[in-house]
């Protein structure tokens, strides 16, 4: 079947200007179907249970599957999710093994998924900074073969389809109310150094500062966030861009110019 | 502050600071941030001047900047624009990305080069990130432009819709050079600035606005 982009265009307008639920889920099944899928899911990486109403959750997916999968909390650690985490733009789902290992039980996950309704699928990572992770997926019921012609289009139309979602929760009410605190210069080095295994006394002596210091540093670094132990820190603040991965795993010594 | 270039009343490069323009040391350090980001952070394969600055073809007088600094003067944040009326990036080398013909007036510019400076810690960063973001519509409507258009990087491209105006995609993206691209128009209207604030893109309080003269 020849791709139309005119009207592929004009679905993904649809989505991205519906002016309530019910017409963006209307569109979106739309333009799904034109797009060749059979099911959509655009989410917020969070259990939609204790996350509020502030998130983006929608899918046209199979009633009781979608039930089996919110009651399971599945939306914190479906590999899928997960995957996205780490792919660099849209994937295949025969492509997560190249982004994380799939544990038994994600194999037993995705076995039960399509037992249910659910086959393959393509998903397209949205990465926002200040906000959970999130994706778009589209999906196929079982048997039905991506077919790849579709899938450029899929991975635009998946990204303003979920601004559309974004859109109509409010995007600042999306915004993850801890995230973004500023620490002071004595507060981030000390947390760094405790990010990197070190102890409240080694701290001190690579500081040069009382181990009083440290904690205390450490204690108003918490309070900041609102977190009541330093371990909660360190979530928030890689999300928030207040430490990098690398500036806690990858760093060596520079104390003796080296 | 915010400093508007128009290329058509200065020498353009990094030797702009030879001549009397006292925009010649942002221009250069907007340079130097550029190079500093787009060579030596994302390795894009681009030119690169005494080392140190990522000057390019389209740094001619028929670019314009947008460039934010600090009281010091020192670069936070840039933008280039280039009319579609002359040669600019999205129609000399991606029209591949585009469904239809490379949408082209006076009254349409590409984004290019957005630059946040590396310097910039990531509440500092985003507040850089969101004035320039205002600059560009605030400009956009004072110059009468009707749209921008822009190529980017897909994981990019959710960031820039996010800022809340009103996207289109102009074409199916593509695989080039390593790197997923599309090319996006967004529309500049009166409406546009209220767009932003109900995203919560809004200027940083204390970056204040203030363009040079343009002479």
């Amino acid at each position: 079947m020849e791709q139309d982009y005119i009207l592929l265009q004009e679905l993904t307008r649809r989505v991205q200007g519906a002016a309530n639920i019910e017409a963006y889920r209307e569109a979106m099944a739309a333009l799904t179907q034109a797009l060749q899928f059979d099911y959509f899911a655009l989410a917020h990486h969070v259990d939609p249970r204790t996350a509020g109403e502030h998130t983006v959750h929608l899918h046209n997916y199979p009633a009781h599957w979608a039930d089996y999968y919110a009651r399971h909390a599945l939306g914190i650690c479906d590999p899928v999710h997960r995957a996205s985490h780490f792919a660099p733009g849209g994937f295949p789902w025969a492509r997560i093994g190249d982004y994380i290992d799939l544990t038994a039980r994600d194999l037993h996950m995705l076995r039960l998924g399509a037992s249910q309704g659910v086959g393959d699928g393509f998903t397209i990572p949205i990465r926002l900074e200040g906000e959970m992770p999130g994706s778009c997926t589209f999906a196929m019921r079982p048997g039905r073969p991506l077919d790849s012609a579709w899938l450029a289009f899929a991975e635009i139309a998946g990204r303003f389809a979920f601004d559309g979602a974004r859109r109509l929760m409010g995007r600042q009410e999306l915004r993850l109310p801890m995230l973004g605190r500023i620490l002071t210069r004595c507060q981030r080095e000390c947390l760094l150094w405790a990010f990197r295994g070190k102890s409240d006394w080694e701290i001190s002596q690579i500081l040069k500062v009382t181990e009083g210091t440290v904690k205390r540093h450490i204690l108003n670094a918490c309070a900041r966030y609102r977190v009541n132990k330093r371990i909660m820190l360190l979530a928030p603040t890689l999300l928030d861009g207040t430490f990098s991965i690398t500036e806690i795993y990858g760093y060596r010594d520079t104390s003796f110019g080296t | 502050m915010l400093h508007i270039h128009d290329a058509s009343q200065f020498m353009v490069g990094p030797d702009a600071g030879d001549r009397p323009s006292p925009e010649g040391p942002l221009l250069r350090a907007m340079f130097a941030a550029r190079k500093s980001v787009f060579v030596d952070l994302l390795k894009w394969d681009v030119p690169v001047l005494a080392g140190r600055y990522e000057v390019d073809q389209f740094d001619n007088p028929s670019a314009q900047y947008l460039i934010l600094s600090d009281r010091d003067g020192a670069h936070l944040a840039s933008a280039r624009l280039l009319p579609t009326v002359h040669p600019h990036i999205l129609g000399s080398f991606y029209t591949s990305l585009c469904e239809q013909a490379p949408p082209q007036g006076p009254d349409i510019f590409e984004i290019t080069r957005f630059c946040l400076d590396r310097r910039l810690r990531a509440s500092e960063r985003r507040q850089a990130r969101d004035s320039l973001i205002c600059a560009l519509v605030d400009h956009g409507l004072a110059q009468d432009v009707r749209e921008y258009v822009a190529i980017a990087e897909l994981n990019w491209l959710s960031q820039i819709l996010a800022f809340g105006w009103e996207c289109h995609p102009l074409g199916l993206p593509q695989m080039i050079d390593g790197r997923m691209l599309g090319a996006i128009s967004i529309h500049i209207d009166a409406a546009t600035p209220d767009r932003l604030a109900a995203a919560g893109i809004r200027p940083s309080r204390s970056l204040h606005i203030a363009a040079l003269p343009a002479a």
